[in-house]
C-alpha cells in the first residue's frame, strides 16, 4: 500500500515536469558559479529558490531562459530540457526559447520608450495582436496582472522611465506577462515594492499557477512560504535541498537549510 | 631685461618662497608636523603663491596698458599736415614703430652707437640705410616728425620697460614677504592655497574665454565695416557671386546664397556618405564584433580621423573625380555626360563623407556602448532578435546621442576647405546637378583673403561676413548637438 503510493506520486510528478536540470556547472571565467545542480520544476506550480546572497540563485535562474548567453565569459555544462527537449542543443534557437520563458529581471530595467510601449514590445515582436483595439487589450489586461493599471492607466504615452522603482518593477512584470510565456521567471520580483504591491504581486504569481509554472527567486522566508508549493535551498553554488515548501520549512534535512530559515547563516 | 628672464626671476622667488615658507612653518611647529594646522607643503605653496601670481598679473596688465599708454602719447606729435595721402595715423604710427625697433637693432648690432642715434636726424636718407643694413626696410621716408616720434618712443619704452621689471620684481617680494610673515602654527594654509588654485583655474579658463570672444569681436567689427561698403541685403539675397579684382573697386556681386549653396549641398552627400556606413560600422562594432575584431578595427577606423584633410583632398581630386568623370562624364560607361571635369560637388561630397565615417562612428559607438546592458537584456529576455533589440531598444535609446554625433559631423563638413578647393573646384554656381563644380563658403574665404587686393576693400572684407555667417551656423549646430546630447545622458540617471 505505502509502495503503491510511492509510486503513483512519481509517476504523476513524472508527467507534470517542466524543466529539468541534472548535472548543470556554471562557471564565470575561472569561478564556478554553480556546483553540480539537479532540479526537477513541475507544471503548474510556484518554485521559489532561496539561499543567501552570491550563492548563484539569479546564475541559475538564468540558465534556464539561456540568458547567460550573453555574457562572453559564462560557460554552462550540464543538461537542462523544457518538456523534455534540450535547451543547449545547437538546434533550439534561444530567441523561441525565451519567448515561452519570460524573465522579470532583478533590477528593473524599463526600456526607455512610453509605458505602452515597454508592454506592447513582447506583443509586437511575437504578432500576439491582429490589430490595435486587441493590442490595447493585451496590453491593458498585463498592466492589471502587473498590478500597476490604476496608477499608470492615464498617462500610458508617458515614458516607463520616469516611474518609481517600484512601480517600474511591477512594469517589468506586466511586460513579462504580456507575451503569455509557458514559464515565467522571477528574479526577487518585490525587492523594491512597498507590502501592498507585494500582495498583488503575490496574487498574480498565484493566478499564473493555474496556467504556467513559475519560478522565483526571493529573500524573503515569507515570501517563499506564501507563495509556493517547492523551494529549492541553494548555497555556496550547491543544491542544498529541495522539496516541498511546508517541508523545507518545517522539517528540513539539511543542518544548512534549518541555520538558515531560522537566520543563522546568509 | 626680456619678459621671459623676468618671468623666469619671478617663479625663481616662487620657488625660493616656497623653501623659505616651508622651514618658517616647520621651525615655528618645532620639528613637529603635527603641530601646524596644514601640511608643511601648504605653507610653502602659500608663500610661492603670493610671490608669483601677484607679481604676474601685474606684468600682465602692464604690458596691456604700456604700449596703449605710449601710443597716445607720441601719436599727438605726428602733425595732421603730414598724414600723407591715402594713409591715416595707425599707419604712421606703425612707420614710427618700425623705426623705433630699427634704431633699437641698429644700436644692439653695434652699426650705430647711441650717440649716433641722437644725430641720425641730420641726415635721414643715410639712416634709412642704416636700417636697411639691419634689416628693418621702410616703405616710406622718414620725415622729420617721424623721426622725432621714433626717437620719443625709444625713450618712454625704454623708461617704461625698466619701471615694469621694478614693479614686477616688487610685486613679488612684497608677496612673498607678506606671505612669509603670515606664516605661524595656526595661519590656515591649506584653505588660502584651496583658494589659490581656484584662481588659477579661474585664470586659465577666462583666457580661453577672453580669446574666444576676442575672435568673435574681431569677426564682427570687420562684418560691420564690410556692410558699410556693400548692402547686406545684396549679401545675404543676391543670387550672383563675382567679385571683381580689377582694382578699381565697385561692379562685385558678393552674394552668399550660391556658396552657402554650395556649401549645404557638398556636406549634405557627404552626410548621406557618413551616416549609414559610420552607423552601421558602430552599430557591428559595438554590438556584434567580438573583442578581438573591435579591438583591432575600432582604432584603424580612428586612424581614417588623423589623416590630414590635405590628403583626402589629393585622393578627391587624383582619384575619384577622375573615377567619376570615367563613369558619368560624356565617353563614361554610362554615356549620360552629365560630368564636364573631375572637380563635382560629388567627388568632393563623396570624400569628405569617407573623412566624417570615423566621426559618426567613433561617437555612436561610445553612445551605443553607454546603453546599459540591462535593456539587452530586458529586450532579449522576451524574445527579441539579437536584431530587433537594436532596431527597437538600443538604437532609440541612443537616438538622441547618434543625432548629436552627426550633428556634429555636419559642422565639421560645413567647415571643411581643403577637400573643396581641391575637389569641387571654384566656381560659385547655382545648380541642382551634383555634377557641376560648385564652391563653398570657406574655399572663398581663402581666395578673397590670398589675393593680393586691399585689405579695407569690399572683395576683402566679406571674407569676414562670410566666416561670421559660417560660424554662426556651426554654432547653431554644435549647441543643438550639445543641447541634445545633454538631453540624452538625464535619461538613465
Ligand atoms: N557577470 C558575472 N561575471 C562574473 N561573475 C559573476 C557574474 N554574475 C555573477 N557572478 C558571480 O557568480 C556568483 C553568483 O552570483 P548570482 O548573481 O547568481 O548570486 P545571487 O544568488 O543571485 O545573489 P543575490 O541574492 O545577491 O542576487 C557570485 O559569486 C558572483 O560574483
Ligand atoms: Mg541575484
Amino acid at each position: 500500500m505505502e509502495d503503491m503510493y510511492q509510486m503513483d506520486r512519481t509517476m504523476s510528478t513524472e508527467q507534470d515536469i517542466k524543466i529539468r536540470a541534472n548535472g548543470v556547472q556554471v562557471y564565470y571565467a575561472d569561478n564556478q558559479a554553480i556546483k553540480d545542480v539537479d532540479v526537477e520544476i513541475q507544471d503548474k506550480m510556484v518554485t521559489a529558490f532561496i539561499g543567501p546572497s552570491g550563492c548563484g540563485k539569479s546564475t541559475f535562474l538564468r540558465c534556464i531562459n539561456r540568458m547567460n548567453d550573453t555574457i562572453d565569459i559564462c560557460r554552462v555544462e550540464g543538461d537542462i530540457r523544457i518538456d523534455g527537449e534540450d535547451i543547449y542543443d545547437p538546434r533550439v534557437d534561444p530567441v523561441q526559447l525565451r519567448a515561452k520563458v519570460g524573465m522579470v529581471f532583478q533590477k528593473p530595467n524599463p526600456f526607455p520608450k512610453s509605458i505602452y510601449d515597454n508592454v506592447a514590445y513582447g506583443p509586437k515582436i511575437h504578432g500576439l495582436a491582429r490589430n490595435k483595439a486587441e493590442l490595447d487589450e493585451i496590453v491593458e489586461k498585463a498592466l492589471r496582472r502587473g498590478a500597476i493599471w490604476d496608477e499608470v492607466k492615464d498617462r500610458l504615452h508617458a515614458p516607463g522611465t520616469g516611474l518609481s522603482g517600484g512601480q517600474q518593477q511591477r512594469l517589468c512584470i506586466a511586460r513579462a506577462v504580456a507575451t503569455e510565456p509557458e514559464v515565467l521567471l522571477m528574479d526577487e520580483p518585490c525587492s523594491a515594492l512597498d507590502p501592498i504591491a507585494t500582495a498583488q504581486v503575490e496574487e498574480l504569481i498565484d493566478e499564473l499557477r493555474q496556467n504556467y509554472s513559475v519560478v522565483i527567486v526571493t529573500h524573503s522566508m515569507q515570501q517563499a512560504a506564501r507563495v509556493s508549493q517547492r523551494t529549492a535551498f541553494f548555497h555556496l553554488g550547491n543544491l542544498v535541498e529541495f522539496g516541498d515548501t511546508d517541508k523545507i520549512f518545517t522539517n528540513p534535512e539539511d543542518p544548512r537549510t534549518e541555520s538558515y530559515i531560522s537566520g543563522r547563516i546568509g | 631685461m626680456s619678459n621671459v628672464m623676468l618671468v623666469l626671476i619671478v617663479l625663481g622667488l616662487g620657488v625660493i618662497g616656497f623653501v623659505l615658507g616651508r622651514g618658517r612653518a616647520m621651525s615655528a611647529a618645532g620639528g613637529d608636523r603635527r603641530n601646524l594646522h596644514s601640511l608643511p607643503m601648504y605653507y610653502g605653496a602659500n608663500v610661492g603663491l603670493n610671490a608669483v601670481v601677484p607679481a604676474m598679473l601685474v606684468l600682465f596688465a602692464w604690458l596691456i596698458v604700456q604700449p596703449m599708454v605710449i601710443n597716445s602719447s607720441v601719436s599727438g606729435m605726428i602733425p595732421e599736415a603730414e598724414i600723407a595721402e591715402g594713409s591715416n595715423l595707425s599707419l604712421m604710427m606703425s612707420d614710427v614703430r618700425r623705426v623705433a625697433e630699427g634704431l633699437d637693432l641698429a644700436v644692439g648690432q653695434g652699426a650705430m652707437t647711441e650717440a649716433e642715434t641722437r644725430s641720425a636726424g641730420e641726415d635721414l636718407d643715410g639712416l634709412r640705410d642704416n636700417l636697411a643694413g639691419v634689416g628693418v626696410a621702410l616703405g616710406s621716408d622718414i620725415t622729420d616728425s617721424t623721426f622725432a616720434a621714433a626717437q620719443r618712443y625709444r625713450v618712454l619704452a625704454g623708461t617704461g620697460h625698466l619701471w615694469k621689471t621694478i614693479a614686477t620684481i616688487t610685486a613679488s617680494l612684497i608677496g612673498l614677504a607678506v606671505a612669509y610673515r603670515m606664516t605661524s602654527t595656526t595661519f590656515r594654509a591649506r584653505n588660502v592655497v584651496e583658494r589659490g588654485i581656484l584662481m588659477v583655474l579661474i585664470a586659465a579658463a577666462s583666457i580661453a574665454i577672453l580669446t574666444t570672444l576676442g575672435i568673435v569681436l574681431s569677426l564682427i567689427f570687420n562684418t560691420v565695416e564690410f556692410f558699410r561698403l556693400y548692402a547686406a541685403s545684396d549679401f545675404f539675397f543676391s543670387l550672383s557671386w563675382n567679385p571683381s579684382f580689377s582694382g578699381r573697386g565697385g561692379g562685385s556681386e558678393l552674394g552668399i546664397l550660391p556658396l552657402l549653396w554650395g556649401t549645404l549641398y557638398i556636406s549634405f552627400i557627404a552626410l548621406l556618405v557618413a551616416v549609414p556606413i559610420g552607423l552601421f560600422a558602430a552599430i557591428y562594432l559595438s554590438e556584434y564584433a567580438s573583442k578581438p575584431v573591435r579591438a583591432f578595427a575600432k582604432p584603424l577606423l580612428e586612424l581614417l580621423a588623423g589623416i590630414p584633410t590635405i590628403v583626402y583632398g589629393l585622393f578627391a581630386l587624383l582619384t575619384v573625380g577622375p573615377l567619376l568623370v570615367s563613369v558619368f562624364g560624356r565617353d563614361g560607361a554610362l554615356g549620360v555626360d552629365w560630368m564636364q571635369g573631375g572637380t563635382a560637388v560629388m567627388t568632393a561630397g563623396l570624400v569628405m563623407g569617407i573623412m566624417l565615417i570615423p566621426f559618426v562612428s567613433s561617437l555612436s559607438d561610445d553612445i551605443i556602448n553607454a546603453v546599459p546592458q540591462a535593456m539587452r537584456d530586458g529586450s532579449l529576455g522576451l524574445g527579441a532578435t539579437h536584431s530587433e533589440t537594436v532596431r527597437q531598444v538600443i538604437l532609440p535609446a541612443a537616438l538622441p546621442g547618434i543625432v548629436g554625433a552627426i550633428l556634429l559631423a555636419a559642422s565639421r563638413a560645413i567647415g571643411e576647405t581643403m577637400i573643396v578647393v581641391l575637389g569641387a573646384g571654384a566656381a560659385a554656381r547655382l545648380s541642382m546637378n551634383p555634377f557641376d563644380a560648385m564652391t563653398t563658403v570657406t574655399a572663398k574665404i581663402v581666395s578673397q583673403l590670398t589675393g593680393d587686393s586691399d585689405f579695407a576693400s569690399p572683395e576683402a572684407l566679406v571674407a569676414f561676413a562670410l566666416g561670421i555667417t559660417l560660424f554662426v551656423i556651426t554654432l547653431g549646430l554644435n549647441v543643438f548637438a550639445l543641447f541634445i546630447v545633454r538631453k540624452y545622458r538625464e535619461q538613465y540617471e
